[in-house]
């Protein structure tokens, strides 16, 4: 798997591709570590190019939410697709997270 | 080798022993032709004269007594002796005992060569026999400090050394080292010439000053996985001859030598850790096993089969049977901890006695997944793991079905007059949000109604081609199967996701519960 991240203002936006699970979750939660480690409370992670999830992938997008939360900001989700969506249903982590149609939404969201 | 001081007057001696019948021919042509004594003299002693000495060897005859011509044998400078004639004058016998002294000269030099080729062969032979040792015995070596001892030991006999030392400096873990002799530098100075061998494989030569104490350094590097992990150092005390390229060369040799046996160690002790480690997984194993029920409990009007198979030795899903609370219900719990392997499995264990814990005294499935979400909240935090887990109750009396899920999936619920459908969660996992979600449900079982609470090791267990088994498919077995007793359901579900799958690897755990109404 692939991961491109950027910045957008203070938010960082997390774009892994393809399979996300056991081996490439360690690529995404460092990532979220180094954007807590920047002081950057909001993030986003744009699942558009996920195929799939698996539980470990699905505990590094509940670690990064609780760590956001925890400064006080939040992890936003978006560009679920079909899928994945299934699998935030059948989990009901569609409960814990804010998920949104697209990155737009999830960042005007954070009031961007 | 003998200096060519020593070298000289053993110079003709030696023509004399090996060469005696070409020396024979010198002196009997000179007799012949008129001579009256022909001798060889060195360093004021007769070594040989003609005519043979009749009454005294020629050592005792006076060197005064061979009069007349005398030519000096020399080589490379040095002066090996003279030749003597008496009785023989003229320039063309003056030219011709130097044109002999000459002759006797390189005898005597071919003797010298010949005795040093000789002298390197055995020296080589001595050394070829030193590695074979060191290599045989390295075998009986199996850890790592003999293994750093035995070359250093062998180099500092085989090469004139004050010392000699192996070190061994793996990336990860603290320097090694094996050492010989009383001139040795310390760990801290050997480590900083190791730091500056250079990047292209040759040796590190340090003497004088720039080496601790004056003494001479010579760091041959030692290759260990294809890295220069580690380095054989000889020194020699302050004012010795520098190290000689024949020296360097077999340091070379003990030192390539060394880095097999290192290496041979280094397999050795992981094989040994492997192997370690294999038997605390399948102790883990075991233990995680017998944490499972051994048997379903009898229930009037209800049967009840559960499996587990974890992917790896041991798995992060958990299947349980509660003591039946006083009065009627029973209750039962499958779970799924987030990952495998190790780590999962302790997290189990734990999510395990939690809900257990919070089964006595009446609570519902809703209030024990409240509770134990609040229990291990903050210990799955730490640990960024989450647990899915369904908690069923059944009431035989009433023959209903009480449960409550909290994230997990896939939970199938199959009527007596079908069709089969998943049972969403309504509730996170526990460990997701600080608060519970879960609501209590309850489902008429009666005869016939059948529930299959599954992993999803099950619904994402793929084929070769990558397709998962998925829901649809499993949804459709737990059909088919539903006449079955329970305990064969779970087989049959088992036998089929496992032939969908056959070939591949089991990529996650997979753990079920069964639980059929029968009549009572």
């Amino acid at each position: 798997m692939k991961m491109k991240w950027r910045l957008i203002g203070k938010i960082a936006v997390l774009e892994p591709i393809g399979r996300f699970d056991a081996h490439n979750a360690p690529a995404v939660a460092e990532a979220l570590a180094e954007a807590r480690n920047s002081s950057l409370k909001d993030a986003i992670v744009n699942l558009g190019q996920v195929n799939f999830l698996d539980s470990t992938a699905l505990a590094t997008l509940v670690q990064g939410m609780k760590h956001c939360r925890q400064l006080g900001g939040d992890l936003h989700l978006c560009c679920l697709q079909q899928p994945v969506r299934i699998i935030f249903e059948l989990t009901r982590l569609d409960k814990a997270f804010d998920i949104y149609e697209t990155e737009a939404e999830a960042l005007h969201a954070f009031g961007g | 080798m003998p200096s060519a001081g020593e070298a000289a007057p053993a110079g003709l001696a030696a023509v004399l022993t090996m060469r005696r019948p070409q020396v024979e021919a010198m002196a009997q042509a000179w007799l012949l032709a008129g001579a009256r004594a022909f001798g060889i003299t060195s360093h004021g002693r007769v070594l040989a004269a003609w005519p043979g000495p009749e009454a005294q060897p020629a050592a005792q005859i006076e060197p005064g007594a061979l009069g007349g011509l005398a030519a000096e044998v020399t080589a490379d400078g040095w002066l090996l002796g003279e030749l003597r004639v008496t009785g023989m004058a003229g320039a063309v016998a003056a030219a011709r005992l130097a044109a002999d002294a000459t002759l006797l000269a390189q005898l005597a030099q071919q003797e010298r060569e010949l005795d040093a080729v000789a002298e390197e062969l055995v020296g080589a032979q001595d050394q070829i026999l030193a590695l074979y040792d060191l290599a045989r015995a390295a075998r009986s070596h199996l850890n790592l400090p003999e293994t750093l001892s035995a070359p250093a030991c062998e180099t500092a006999r085989l090469v004139a050394t004050d010392g000699a030392a192996v070190l061994f400096v793996p990336d990860d873990g603290e320097p090694a080292w094996g050492w010989h002799g009383p001139g040795v530098p310390e760990l801290a100075t050997l480590l900083a010439a190791f730091r500056r061998l250079p990047a292209d494989g040759r040796e590190l030569i340090l003497a004088g000053s720039e080496a601790s104490h004056g003494c001479n350094l010579l760091l041959i590097p030692v290759h260990v996985r294809q890295h220069t992990a580690a380095a054989l150092a000889l020194a020699r005390g302050p004012g010795c001859t520098a190290f000689a390229s024949p020296e360097i060369k077999l340091a070379h040799a003990i030192a390539e030598q060394s880095g097999a046996q290192i290496e041979n160690v280094l397999l050795y002790e992981e094989t040994l850790a492997r192997a370690r480690l294999d038997t605390e997984m399948a102790l883990a194993r075991t233990v995680q096993m017998r944490l499972l029920p051994a048997r379903a409990p009898a229930i009037t009007g209800l049967q009840l089969a559960g499996r587990a198979t974890p992917a790896l030795q041991v798995g992060g899903d958990f299947y349980d049977f509660m003591p039946a609370q006083a009065g009627r219900t029973c209750t039962f719990a499958v779970g799924d901890v987030s990952g495998k392997g190790l780590s999962a499995a302790l997290v189990m264990a734990m999510a395990r006695s939690v809900l257990r814990s919070k089964a006595s005294g009446g609570a519902t499935p809703a209030q024990m997944l409240d509770s134990a979400n609040a229990e291990l909240y903050d210990d799955l935090t730490e640990v960024a793991m989450f647990a899915t887990v369904f908690v069923g109750q059944y009431d035989p009396v009433a023959r209903t079905l009480r449960y409550a899920n909290a994230g997990h999936s896939p939970v199938i619920y199959c009527p007596p007059d079908g069709p089969a459908r998943l049972l969403e969660a309504d509730g996170t996992a526990l460990g997701v949000l600080p608060f519970s979600l879960c609501q209590d449900h309850e489902l008429p079982f009666g005869p016939a109604a059948l529930l299959v609470i599954g992993t999803d090791g099950f619904s994402e267990a793929s084929n070769a081609a990558g397709a998962m088994y998925g829901y649809e498919r499993l949804l459709r077995l737990v059909e088919s199967l539903a006449v079955q007793p329970a305990a064969a359901i779970a087989d049959e579900i088992y036998l089929a996701v496992g032939a969908f799958a056959a070939g591949q690897l089991q990529a996650d755990d997979q753990t079920l519960i069964v639980a059929k109404g029968v009549l009572s």
